[in-house]
């Protein structure tokens, strides 16, 4: 693997910290950037709390299954950047840096002495992503967000669930894996323009802003037509409309029927099929696949308005056939004929059944020194000249402190054994890994 | 602000050609909206998304679609049958003065019509090519068909989303609505297209880039994946909340007004974290025991936890509206939040002090609505939504004679023959 990569050369100081951060960089890692993330254990947060350690091993900094996940790909210097000895050893990183990225509470940096004033004395033509929870600007920045707070404020939640529940919500932080992607963006966005013009700048993401545009039209239907989702039949659980309420769009494309979930065999907890129909032909292939029952004959069902007044009807008809076969076979029945059926997949799912997702390539094994080999998630693109990939598991704590401060800033031994004796490297009275020991060799 | 107006976006200068139906339409707005000149070049009539509702007051039209004109601001539009060879000849010329070329069409076609990556890059070596289609263009289901809920549930959202048993017996998984799939999809793509093109500013090279939405899809369900590699786990789906391995206690709470909030209480209890809930709650005037000395002590908390959360937070949030307890507990560091509807964001005040909100004229109504704005404020080079949608070919005569130097004689013969 010594293919060029597209940001072969960038080099990204990574303040970076729980889940949103860490995966806006390491996107830029498996795009080749040198990734140092800025570590300190006594203030740590994504290596610990971990409730994915596997069974049977020590939980502590090094053995969390979803922090190597989400942290392939950089290096890791141990720093106390709140001593000055270690606010200078960050600035001289900086100064031989592309981009500086952080997703710390709005004023954090510039509490440190590290605002934008500061980085540009510091590096000129920075680019300088924050990511935090509410932006720098505006009156509730120092609000904090985890990812369904943002989900929650942003509108995000309400538009998942059935007609008359509680929103269902996203069962997972949605927007620390997009607040990501938008850290990733910003920054390629930043360099792009840095390249072309030779100019940084600062770009305020926030977590909670970037969840509103996800909601478009759903917003136009109120700016507009004065249409608000708080309305009869909405959310309309996985369906395009909810029966018996008024026929109005619903943003998730066209309003057309069949377009639910199904049952399928063995009933097992995730043995569903996902079905829709866009068009009548559509309808007609769907009932051929299901050995053309006479039920499916019945005019009413012919056209997409009769199949959208006699929804529930027609969903149990459907689940009575579905239920009978595995969501697989159910699938490639469908898709045969061009039928637009697909399986509710687990992540076991995913690692283990899908045969896309492993003809991709997209969950390859990394070695971990202390987690051992697992599957790591992979890159959804393929760049014919500049491929991404993960090339490293993610860092040990402070594993390649001596990397950093010797090879790149030129420190010599005696002044890492110092930093290690004076706290700059490693709190003074925190045992130290026996990698470390080896380093101060 | 009046300087702010003259200022470039961070992509401006580069023309992306999009050829891209509702699969590709969000990234084309991501590098409009930024600066790029993005033309949308749709088969006569209109592309399909047009056809998609909610429309302006409800009549449907390809100049009217609310989905249409949010996801294709910031750029020009022209009609072009890439099925004939007329077609495929002007493709092949807007090609050479593109730096992007985005498509979503099924896996092959372009290169049936001879206009794949390595027929338009030929005499362009800079060129950048992206296809973004719904399962890539390799593998068992390259030819599969999708959706958005499609997606959902292929990608694994559904599996962690939807219900306690509890709270709606039965209940399905659930996709979450909005057309995510195709956001997810844009994300990745548009990260691709920028890696290609800092690239390209070092090699002057371009590149072909094979994105699935699946895949993107399938990396978008945070832990679900380290959960089972590395602990063997499968996810529960829980109501308004995290899946997890088990059933944990409810973060979701029904306010004085009948929405919702967001209070993520469970795992923070601690005696420190007690008294600061005291805190808020005096502050409210809302009648607690937590000043009792024995919530000093963690095992009396743990034994407590059903009490505090399902008995005083749940009882407080049911006495005040949402967005009262919202701003009560922000102020006092606990991240929590209201679940607005998306047309409660109008009214929030922080979004108006970012500038968000953004009045977008479309002259042939004569009128101006408003559209969200940026995710982020890119302080040194401006988003801006440059225009609203385009007509159906509202820009084939500024482009197609104007750039191309076809007469206004050749254009007519493009219409009648049904090219444009």
């Amino acid at each position: 693997m010594s293919r060029p990569r597209a940001l072969d050369g960038i080099r990204v100081v990574d303040f970076s910290w729980v889940r949103a951060g860490p995966w806006a960089t390491r996107w830029l890692g498996a795009l080749g950037a040198e990734i140092i993330k800025i570590e300190w254990p006594e203030t740590e947060r994504g290596r610990l709390p971990s409730s994915t350690t596997p069974h049977g091993m020590e939980v502590n900094l090094n053995t969390s299954g979803n922090f190597n996940d989400t942290n392939v790909n950089k290096k890791s210097l141990t720093l106390n950047v709140r001593s000055a000895k270690g606010l200078a050893i960050v600035k001289r990183l900086i100064s031989v840096s592309d981009i500086v990225i952080e997703n710390f509470s709005s004023r954090v940096l510039q509490k440190w002495g590290l605002g934008y004033d500061e980085l540009v004395k510091i590096k000129p033509d920075i680019v300088y992503v924050s990511m935090s929870g509410y932006g720098h600007t505006g009156r509730n920045h120092t609000y904090t967000t985890f990812g369904p707070v943002a989900q929650a404020a942003s509108g995000l939640t309400f538009l998942s669930g059935l007609p008359d529940k509680p929103p269902a919500g996203w069962g997972w932080s949605y927007m620390d894996d997009t607040g990501g992607m938008y850290g990733a963006m910003c920054a390629l966005t930043g360099l792009y323009h840095r390249n072309m013009t030779g100019k940084g700048q600062h770009i305020d993401q926030s977590q909670m802003v970037s969840g509103v545009p996800l909601n478009g039209p759903a917003l136009l239907d109120f700016t507009v037509n004065g249409r608000g989702s708080k309305r009869a039949g909405f959310p309309p659980g996985n369906r395009a409309h909810w029966p018996d309420t008024p026929i109005v769009n619903n943003y998730r494309g066209a309003t057309v029927a069949p377009h639910n979930a199904y049952r399928t065999a063995p009933g097992g907890y995730n043995d569903w099929c996902v079905i829709v129909c866009g068009t009548d032909a559509d309808w007609r292939k769907l009932v051929e696949v299901m050995g053309s029952p006479a039920w499916a004959a019945e005019e009413k069902f012919g056209t997409v308005a009769g199949r959208l007044a006699h929804q529930d009807e027609m969903d149990q008809r459907i689940e009575a056939w579905s239920a009978t076969l595995g969501k697989y076979e159910l699938t490639e029945r469908c898709q045969a004929v061009g039928v637009r059926a697909l399986p509710v997949q687990s992540a076991e799912d995913r690692v283990e059944h899908d045969p896309q997702l492993a003809h991709r390539g997209m969950y390859l094994e990394l070695d971990h020194p202390a987690l051992g080999r697992h599957k790591v998630q992979n890159a959804p693109f393929k760049l014919s000249e500049t491929p991404a990939y993960n090339h490293a598991a993610s860092p040990l704590i402070g594993e390649h402190t001596r990397e950093i401060v010797e090879g790149l800033l030129g420190f010599s031994r005696e002044e890492l054994r110092a930093g290690f004796e004076d706290g700059t490297f490693w709190p003074t009275k925190r045992p130290r890994f026996a990698y470390m020991e080896d380093m101060l060799r | 602000m009046s300087d702010a107006q003259h200022v470039p976006g961070p992509l401006a200068g580069l023309r992306v050609l999009e050829l891209a139906d509702d699969k590709g339409q969000f990234c084309g707005k991501l590098f409009g909206d930024l600066g790029a000149d993005v033309v949308k070049i749709e088969p006569p009539g209109g592309e399909a998304t047009r056809r998609v509702g909610p429309f302006l007051d409800d009549i449907p039209h390809p100049d009217r679609s609310l989905a249409f004109w949010y996801y294709n601001t910031s750029k020009r539009g022209i009609t072009l049958d890439i099925g004939t060879a007329a077609g495929r000849g002007l493709f092949k010329r807007l090609a050479d003065e593109a730096d992007i070329v985005l498509e979503t069409r099924a896996p092959g076609t372009l290169a049936s019509l001879g206009l794949d990556y390595e027929s338009l890059s030929g005499g362009k070596p800079g060129l950048i090519v992206c296809s973004l289609t719904p399962f890539g263009q390799t593998g068992p289901w390259r030819d599969y068909l999708s959706s958005d809920l499609g997606h959902m549930a292929a990608g694994g959202e559904m599996a962690s989303c939807g219900y306690n048993e509890a709270d709606v017996p039965g209940a399905p998984p659930i996709a979450p609505g909005g057309g995510n799939a195709w956001h997810m999809g844009g994300h990745f793509a548009y990260m691709a297209i920028m890696a290609a093109l800092v690239s390209r500013t070092v090699t002057g090279r371009g590149q072909y880039i094979d994105c699935s939405i699946h895949e993107a899809c399938a990396l978008t369900t945070e832990s679900a994946i380290a959960n089972y590699v590395y602990r063997g786990e499968t996810l529960i789906r829980q109501t308004g909340r995290h899946h997890a391995p088990a059933e944990g206690p409810r973060t979701q709470f029904l306010a004085k007004d009948g929405r919702y909030v967001c209070a993520l209480v469970a795992g923070r209890l601690n005696p420190k974290y007690v008294l600061e809930l005291a805190d808020l709650l005096d502050a409210s005037g809302y009648s607690h025991d937590l000043r009792e000395a024995k919530y000093q002590d963690a095992k009396v908390i743990a034994d407590a936890t059903a009490h505090i959360i399902d008995g005083i937070v749940a009882g407080f949030i049911a006495s005040r509206p949402a967005e009262e307890i919202y701003h009560a507990a922000q102020e006092r560091g606990f991240t929590w939040a209201s679940v607005r509807a998306p047309e409660d964001l109008l009214a929030d005040e922080h979004l108006r002090d970012r500038g968000f909100w953004k009045e977008v004229h479309h002259p042939e109504l004569g009128r101006s609505f408003v559209y969200p704005g940026e995710a982020a404020i890119y302080n040194g080079s401006p988003w801006r939504i440059s225009r609203r949608a385009p007509l159906v070919g509202e820009h084939n005569v500024e482009i197609l004679c104007g750039e191309l130097g076809l007469s206004r004689g050749e254009l007519s013969v493009l219409s009648e023959s049904g090219v444009i």
